[in-house]
């Protein structure tokens, strides 16, 4: 395989070379310029722009935690969304209490984070301890995304139901030093990109450890690496641990952006859409992922608006087009022409 | 007493219905190991074939088999066109049915539009047994759905086209060896699952309101049905995973709301699925 942007691939070859070299490869260089343009662009444009692109850069980070999973390990999940929705909600739980001593969003945005990581964690290791693979995971990740709605909805003292609930904009507050109000929608859009910029590194880094080459081996092929003495569900729970941390916080700021959450932020049709991304934009390249959920969100918003009766079908073909012949998606065919180039 | 026997009446309709909605799944999952998840859109598909061939005059009997050949060939041409050349890799399988689904369900949309539609019932009444009541139509698709499983186990254990299926699920290479056309029986047992959900759809199609998204809810019930049941088991494992999904959410409703019994079933499921991957019926 000689597909540039997939992660691992080529690995051993360049492994000896220096530290600022094996970081600063082809996908991370263009990363780098992705994320100097978006940090450029408040000053621009302004306006509408500026408010809704943290929601897709939100997007963008919640297609990296199915990339985590699914380029390093091989495993889509059907039921990021659910993940998503909780984070949203967690956060806004927090935010409700007002005479809280603390800073609630500091609190929702860690709990967010921590039980995510815990729900992964326990789910994941409950179904990898029994070798729960492939296809059966994805149906209980699907099983997930519905019973996560179901409770948004019948939990309603809690959620607010079909209803959904209002979540407030936060403020960073830094004690005596003052605080930045992310009521503004510029604060917001640096703040996110700050996070979704932090969480791209350090996906990227995984992907150059130890830790990710054996992440990398279990996907290519699980028994040898159980032959090797590795503990696989150990590593796989981690993943999925990570993966649904990263999702959970995505969601806990897209609920303090959007001021809003509905139970169909967990359902199955937004979490079958960051498989579409990911899969348009590159199932085994980060920054495809990344780049898929920001533009393929963005042109759904934009085309919904303009014809909206066959864009989410166009969408539909695409994904069809992409599976049968673009398998590493856009990121994949970008990597395969560089390197025939190079050849 | 009257109380528990309807009871028992109603979870053996819905079980038997369930079973009918989830077995076209079964047989493309237990027979060629292809995830179908356009397993819903093919259900969906057959409701609004129903429901637009009745509106347009058709004897009801006459637009479910319009409606059932209708998503068969249709399943037909999926097969052809796309899943046959994926049959060595599950996954591609399982995420090119799923962008069937959003096809599918897209042009349902731009078709037949959004809005709730609604079957006739052709059997409004109901009937008493002894003290019970049975509504006519529900329990008639129960023992249509009864035949069709029974009718499958004679084509499978007794015919030779089902020798040549088992033979097919029991060593592909040697079968192929002896003679047996793989791919047209590989196409067949596509197009005949799909027939089926697009049966199911329209069979079920008169008992809820039509909207795009039907086939959603019963998608992930169908296949914990096949997967509670177990794969190797298609007919047996149909009918006890139908049994264990339709009646514990018929029983658990009963205590609580519909929506909490279903979290309850789904979850239970889950637990089911890890301790036993095999399935209730399935050897270890």
């Amino acid at each position: 395989m000689r597909v540039t942007g997939d992660i691992g691939v080529g690995e051993r070859r360049r492994s000896h070379r220096p530290l600022r070299r094996r970081l600063l490869d082809g996908e991370a260089l263009a990363a780098v310029v992705v994320f100097l343009l978006l940090a450029g662009l408040p000053a621009v444009i302004s306006g509408y722009p500026i408010y809704i692109l943290p929601q897709y850069m939100l997007f963008g980070m919640l297609a990296l935690s199915l990339a985590l999973l699914w380029g390093f390990l091989g495993m889509v999940s059907f039921g990021q969304a659910a993940f998503f929705a909780l984070g949203a909600y967690t956060m806004g739980i927090a935010m409700q209490q007002m005479a809280a001593p603390v800073n609630m969003a500091y609190v929702g945005l860690l709990g967010s984070m921590l039980l995510g990581g815990a729900l992964g964690g326990v789910i994941g290791y409950f179904l990898f301890s029994a070798g729960v693979r492939g296809s059966y995971f994805v149906i209980v990740t699907l099983a997930l995304s519905i019973i996560t709605e179901q409770i948004a909805v019948s939990q309603s003292q809690l959620t607010g139901g079909w209803n959904g609930m209002f979540i407030d904009r936060m403020s960073l507050t830094f004690g005596p030093l003052g605080e930045v109000s992310l009521f503004p929608d510029a604060p917001m859009y640096y703040v996110v990109l700050v996070v979704v910029a932090a969480t791209f590194a350090l996906l990227k880094w995984l992907s150059h450890s130890p830790l990710g080459k054996i992440l990398i081996g279990i996907r290519e092929n699980e028994d040898r690496m159980v032959a090797l003495g590795v503990r696989t569900p150990l590593y796989k729970t981690g993943a999925f641990a990570l993966s649904g941390a990263i999702a959970c916080l995505a969601g806990a700021f897209y609920g303090t952006h959007a001021n809003f959450v509905a139970p169909s932020l967990a359902g199955v049709l937004f979490s079958t859409e960051v498989v579409v991304w990911v899969a348009i934009g590159g199932r085994s390249s980060l920054l495809g992922a990344l780049l898929g959920g920001i533009l393929v969100a963005s042109l759904s918003n934009y085309l919904s608006a303009v014809i909206p009766r066959y864009w989410q079908l166009a969408l539909g073909i695409l994904f069809v087009l992409v599976i049968v012949y673009l398998r590493g998606g856009i990121a994949g065919a970008i990597g395969n022409l560089m390197a025939r180039r190079r050849d | 007493m009257i109380t528990a026997l309807t009871v028992a009446v109603d979870a053996a309709s819905i079980t038997l219905v369930l079973a009918l909605a989830a077995f076209g799944l079964a047989i493309i999952f237990g027979l060629i190991g292809v995830i179908n998840l356009g397993h819903g859109a093919m259900l969906t598909l057959g409701a609004y074939f129903t429901w637009a061939t009745t509106a347009a005059g058709v004897p009801f009997m006459l637009a479910v088999m319009i409606a059932a050949l209708g998503v068969g060939l249709i399943g037909l041409a999926l097969e052809h066109l796309v899943i046959r050349h994926f049959y060595d890799q599950p996954f591609e399988t399982l995420l090119l049915t799923w962008g069937f689904f959003l096809i599918s369900t897209e042009v349902i949309k731009i078709v037949f539009g959004t809005d709730f539609r609604n079957v006739t019932n052709p059997l409004p009444l109901a009937f008493s047994l002894g003290p019970i009541e049975l509504p006519a139509y529900r329990t008639a698709v129960a023992g249509f759905s009864l035949a069709l499983i029974g009718g499958t186990a004679f084509i499978l254990y007794r015919t030779a086209l089902g020798i040549k299926i088992r033979a097919l699920i029991q060593n592909r290479e040697m079968a192929s060896l002896l003679g047996l056309d793989i791919a047209r029986t590989y196409k067949l047992v596509f197009a005949t699952g799909a027939l089926i959900a697009g049966l199911a759809g329209a069979l079920i199609s008169p008992m809820l309101s039509v909207d795009p998204y039907i086939g959603n809810i019963y998608l992930v019930r169908s296949f914990f049905v096949v997967t509670v049941g177990g794969l190797g088991e298609l007919l047996g494992g149909t009918l006890i995973g139908a049994f264990f999904i339709g009646g514990a959410e018929t029983i658990i409703a009963l205590a609580s709301s519909q929506a909490f019994a279903q979290t309850i079933v789904f979850a239970l499921a889950i637990v089911v699925l890890r301790f036993r991957p095999q399935g209730v019926l399935g050897a270890r």
